[in-house]
């Protein structure tokens, strides 16, 4: 460790720490834009001058490791007006698109500006452009614009150092250099959209987000992605009850700073339902109900001889499954499984540029199983449904994609089948019950990745239409066979009790989960490919 | 001036570069430049160099296959490629006339040479005649100041020029 | 003075290694594998070689600073990139003197403990590339490169690159990039290549010019160099005259020989009997002097004082024709088109200084015009930028303005307001296809 000051404060830093870390660290940011903690330092745009004791000139924060004993100014006059000159060069040929980008208000140029920079410009002349680079789809999820590039690199260092997929470089030179791919073909890897990400400006933008909304408008929820078993951590953009997009949240032990396409992908639809409200089928036809009629249906199957099979799901939350355990395994002795489809493999680097790789493409297959819950693969949950005589109770018509297909719906033809779903597939359409389920963001929960964390996923908005999520259905189930104290209950209260009874969750709490990037549960970790 | 006239380049079509092999002798070469240096990549530049004496100009296809044989990534030869002014990303005429634009042959005149080339050619800077013979090209510094104005053309030095000399000159490149 | 680089010069086959050993040529390779490494870095040190590139930084501390207990392997570059306008006097060495390059290679190779040498040569001299490859394949034969070098135990290889069109990449570390198979782009320093330089390794970047005089300094002895020239600019200069004079050409002159001179006696004065306006001493970099200063010696020290720099020697030599606008446009357009692009006050202000000089030289001009070239030129030196290149067009723009800004002036008190306020900037063509229609 070393001492340093900073515009007069000790700072205690380790060695190694740049001065933009070693500002931060005590609150005093420092202006960047080809600087970022996931990525190589370049020192190239200029903008993160600071003034240090001894040394004649003007160094780079970014660049410069701190020293004992360093004595740093980060606002003498000095470097204002270096920082202004810079921003001033920024601006001087970057187009004044605010009101058509999709960067404002998220924007560093935007921020920098007026913080650092002048209310004027000098420049008079004409801007230079790049014509036919100024609104290109350059990949299935990027749009560029090259007129607002100011070529900090963030994007192609993005693609050789962290996709590793080397598909974005610098062409020809100067002042006429841009952003390309080779021969001008797609830009299509799997996490192309963390190139628009590390942007700083809006020379790189989500296609799917493209003018949807202002980001101030836009409320944000910390949640987990669905997509598969490593768990990213995102942000749910979201307004007025509508997802507009998941941007990857920073977790160093998980997903770094990133996250794939496919993940991000999700968020598209990610809250709309077809199922809007219990419904019982009698005579063939369905029939809405309340809540208060669907669930005694739900008991009598559950009551049923032969005895109802459970068909679990790896998507459901902690909080969830643990009540499928404890009442449906342990207290009414019901078989139940939990069906696993390995997916596409996927893989995201974490914040020390490893690769983690999933197993699955379930956000919860390592939660079902701490909860001490049968996995079963696509065979063995044929031959489930297609064995006994009962009831089958579906808790997620996504458990497994083979459900959704005709040979499920034949194999289940004869049985009475509840449903929990949001859309209509060949099972819902059969379903004798047929129940709301809330959607991913309006779930509270914790989920398990298989990296061996617990996360957190808060719910962005309550659930609409009658949806309720699986925890307030099985612990409707748990009160009416009397496993539960009372009506009432939220996850946190449920995650209390699995930390108190569930070793491998000792000690947790929602506070702590709130507070850390998630907590380490003791699990074997995968191998990664 | 040089003693023999500039050899023409006779480059390849783009329907013959779209996608190329490296024949044995090609191969070779690599294999020499590579010996020269400890890294791969760095035998970047001298092969595009072999490349463009071979095919007169680099295509996409000539740039994949020399990614593909130094295993690098397409995108970062292009880039690579594209810094330097002297490879050729079409293909070039016959005669490549670089004509040094920058101070010192500029105050011997070089502008007047430039107007003439124009005019003679009927073609402008960056421009290649129609009938494939000449391509002209405004380049930067030579390095050969004391004798301007200055023109390569292809891999040629044609020093203290007028516009006489200069149509002489021409008049024997075929 | 006696030609020392430039000796050959007029000799029969003078590029063959018989005629430079029949001059006395390869004799200081022997003396110097006889030496110590530190003895030879002592003896360059004290005949006080300055690097003649153009930044003057003396040879022998250079070559003290790579680290001699390192064990990697270490790198010498002989600089053959010569782009900076004006400067074409290592093109002449090579015309007519390959071997002195080499044999200076090799003792400065022995000097730093380098097993392996690169010469980069601008993609350009292609002719020159190959008169090298000669030269070396000539001394690989005659034993003076390759495997334990006159049974000294040191053994070199030398290897011709050759650069693409990159004038950046005569910057040392840009020129390291571009070896390594990568774009020209400057390094940050520190660390600086003595240490971290090619592939990593401890290197030492040498221009054609310092190189050829090192054999001199061995044979000859440190004192009989440092006799030569000045107190702080020692040994033989080859300055390249260009423009305006009677006879341009490269001169072989001590440092300190007035400009006057070199001008009015070496090159036969001003064209067409015209009067001297504005020279610039040492490449297009360096500050244009006005007609009085020159009477200012051409040494380091001397043209520092004066508001300039030697540079590479590279003397431009301006009449009263010329419109010192029209010169800081061309000039300027020079250092557009080379701007490697990767930091933000040279990308931006370089392009931005040529566009406010066209629409001045246009007629277009405004007032504010002066301020603002006098603004980017301010904030694109001095540290701003990673690497000189910045200062490179800065030093003009701000040269320009103090000696000639009535010219300045009175283009913009003539201008008219612009018709249209779309102001076209003129295409920058190189190479076919090149910039696509950027």
């Amino acid at each position: 460790m070393l001492t340093l000051t900073i515009d007069g404060s000790e700072v205690q830093v380790a060695d190694g720490t740049n001065l933009v870390e070693a500002a931060a660290k005590i609150g005093i940011e420092i202006p960047t834009y080809c600087y970022h903690p996931g990525l190589s330092i370049v020192g190239q745009c200029r903008i993160c001058f600071v003034e240090v004791e001894g040394m004649p000139r003007l160094v780079t924060a970014c660049s410069t490791e701190a020293r004992d004993g360093m004595v740093v100014l980060t606002a003498s006059q000095r470097v204002k007006d270096a920082r202004a000159a810079v921003m001033e060069f920024l601006l001087e040929n970057h187009p004044l698109d605010c009101p058509i980008c999709d960067q404002a208000g998220e924007c560093y140029l935007q921020d920098y500006s007026i913080a650092h920079g002048l209310d004027t410009t000098h420049m008079v002349d004409e801007r230079r452009t790049f014509p036919g680079l100024e609104r290109r789809l350059i990949g299935p999820h990027v749009v560029q614009n090259q007129n607002r590039c100011i070529h900090c690199t963030r994007c192609i260092r993005f693609t050789q150092e962290i996709s590793e997929t080397h598909d974005l470089t610098m062409k020809s030179r100067g002042n006429h250099s841009y952003i390309d791919t080779f021969d001008g073909g797609p830009f299509d890897n799997p996490w192309s959209a963390c190139a628009a990400d590390v942007c700083p400006v809006g020379a790189l933008t989500v296609k799917e987000f493209r003018f949807r909304a202002r980001v101030w408008h836009l409320e944000d929820t910390d949640s987990i992605c669905p997509g598969c078993s490593i768990g990213c951590n995102v942000t749910v953009g979201h307004l007025k009850r509508e997802v507009h997009r998941f941007l990857p949240r920073h977790n160093p032990a998980v997903n770094g700073w990133w996250m794939c396409d496919y993940g991000r992908g999700l968020a598209q639809g990610i809250e709309e339902r077809e199922v809007t409200r219990p419904a019982v089928r009698s005579d063939g036809a369905l029939r809405p109900v309340a809540w208060s009629e669907a669930l005694p249906h739900l008991v009598e199957l559950l009551r049923a001889a032969p005895a109802a099979r459970i068909v679990a799901s790896a998507n459901l939350s902690n909080e969830a499954l643990y009540l499928v355990r404890k009442v449906l395994v342990d207290r009414l002795g019901l078989q139940v499984v939990v069906p696993v489809d390995p997916g596409s493999p996927r893989k995201v680097k974490d914040g020390r540029r490893r690769w983690v790789a999933s197993v699955d493409a379930h956000a919860n297959s390592t939660g079902a199983r701490l909860l001490g819950l049968r996995l079963v693969d696509a065979t063995e949950l044929r031959r489930f449904v297609g064995g006994g005589d009962g009831p089958l109770v579906i808790l997620d018509e996504r458990a497994h994609p083979w459900l959704a297909s005709y040979e499920a719906r034949s194999a289940m033809a004869a049985r009475t089948i509840a449903v929990s779903a949001r859309h209509q597939t060949v099972l819902t359409r059969t379903a004798a019950l047929l129940l709301p389920a809330a959607s991913w963001v309006e779930t509270e929960g914790t989920y398990t990745s298989s990296t061996g964390r617990v996360q957190l996923a808060r719910a962005a908005f309550a659930p609409g239409a009658m949806a309720w999520p699986a925890w307030r259905l099985l612990h409707g189930m748990a009160v009416a066979f009397g496993a539960a104290s009372g009506p009432d209950t939220r996850p946190e209260r449920l995650f209390a009790e699995i930390a108190a009874t569930v070793p491998a969750f000792a000690g947790m709490t929602y506070r702590a989960l709130a507070a850390e990037p998630g907590l380490p549960v003791a699990v074997e970790v995968p191998d990664v490919g | 001036m040089a003693g023999a006239p500039t050899a023409p380049v006779n480059a390849a079509p783009p329907e013959d570069v779209a996608e190329v092999r490296f024949d044995a002798a090609l191969e070779a070469e690599i294999g020499r430049i590579l010996s020269r240096y400890p890294t791969t990549q760095a035998a970047l530049l001298p092969v595009l160099w072999c490349c463009q004496e071979r095919w007169g100009w680099i295509s996409p296809g000539i740039t994949r296959a020399v990614a593909r044989r130094l295993g690098l990534s397409p995108a970062s030869v292009e880039g690579v490629l594209t810094f330097y002014t002297m490879y050729h990303r079409e293909p070039p005429g016959r005669y490549a006339l670089q004509v040094c634009t920058t101070l010192s042959c500029q105050l011997c005149g070089a502008a007047d040479l430039a107007g003439h080339l124009q005019r003679r050619l009927g073609i402008g800077f960056g421009e290649t005649t129609a009938d494939g013979r000449f391509t002209l090209i405004d380049v930067q510094c030579l390095g050969a100041c004391g004798e301007g104005p200055v023109i390569q053309i292809n891999n040629d030095y044609y020093t203290a020029l007028t516009a006489q000399r200069l149509d002489e000159l021409l008049d024997r490149l075929e | 003075m006696e030609p020392i680089l430039l000796r050959a010069r007029g000799t029969k086959d003078s590029r063959s290694i018989a005629a430079y050993r029949a001059a006395g040529g390869y004799r200081a390779i022997a003396k110097a594998l006889a030496m110590e490494p530190s003895a030879v870095i002592a003896e360059v040190r004290s005949a006080g070689l300055r690097g003649r590139g153009g930044a003057g930084f003396p040879t022998g501390v250079k070559w003290g600073f790579v680290p001699k207990d390192s064990p990697k392997a270490k790198y010498l570059i002989c600089n053959a990139d010569e782009s900076e306008p004006g400067t074409f006097k290592d093109r002449e060495i090579i015309h007519v003197d390959p071997h002195m390059v080499i044999e200076g290679i090799v003792i400065a190779s022995h000097a730093i403990g380098a097993n392996a040498a690169y010469i980069y040569i601008r993609g350009e001299f292609h002719a020159e590339a190959l008169m090298l490859q000669a030269a070396i394949d000539e001394a690989a034969a005659a034993g003076m490169i390759g495997h334990d070098i006159l049974g000294s135990g040191f053994s070199l290889e030398v290897h011709v690159h050759r650069g693409a069109g990159a004038y950046i990449c005569g910057e040392e570390t840009a020129l390291i990039e571009s070896i390594e198979g990568k774009r020209g782009l400057p390094r940050l320093k520190p660390p600086f290549p003595a240490v971290v330089g090619l592939f990593g390794c401890p290197t030492v970047v040498n221009n054609v010019e310092t190189l050829a005089c090192v054999p001199h300094i061995i044979e000859r002895g440190a004192a009989w160099f440092a006799a030569i020239g000045t107190e702080r600019s020692k040994g033989p200069k080859l300055f390249s005259v260009s423009g305006h004079v009677n006879r341009p050409g490269v001169y072989e002159l001590p440092m300190g020989t007035p400009f006057r001179e070199i001008i009015y006696e070496v090159c036969g004065g001003i064209r067409g009997g015209r009067a001297l306006k504005a020279f610039i001493p040492g490449g297009s970099s360096c500050p244009v002097l006005p007609a009085d200063k020159v009477d200012v010696g051409s040494d380091f020290e001397s043209v520092a004082a004066a508001g300039s720099m030697l540079g590479s020697g590279g003397l431009i030599v301006m009449d009263d024709t010329v419109d010192m606008v029209w010169a800081l446009d061309n000039i300027l357009t020079f250092y557009a088109h080379e701007s490697c692009g990767q930091c933000t006050p040279c990308r931006e202000g370089s392009d931005w200084a040529l566009d406010v000089v066209r629409r001045i030289r246009r007629g277009f001009g405004r007032p504010e015009d002066i301020e603002t070239l006098e603004r980017i030129a301010r904030y694109a030196s001095q540290g701003m930028t990673i690497c000189p290149f910045g200062d490179a067009f800065s030093e003009p723009i701000k040269s320009f303005l103090k000696h000639f800004g009535h010219e300045f002036s009175a283009a913009i008190a003539t201008a008219r307001p612009l018709p249209d306020p779309k102001t076209p900037v003129l295409p920058l063509h190189s190479g076919s296809g090149w910039h696509g229609n950027y």
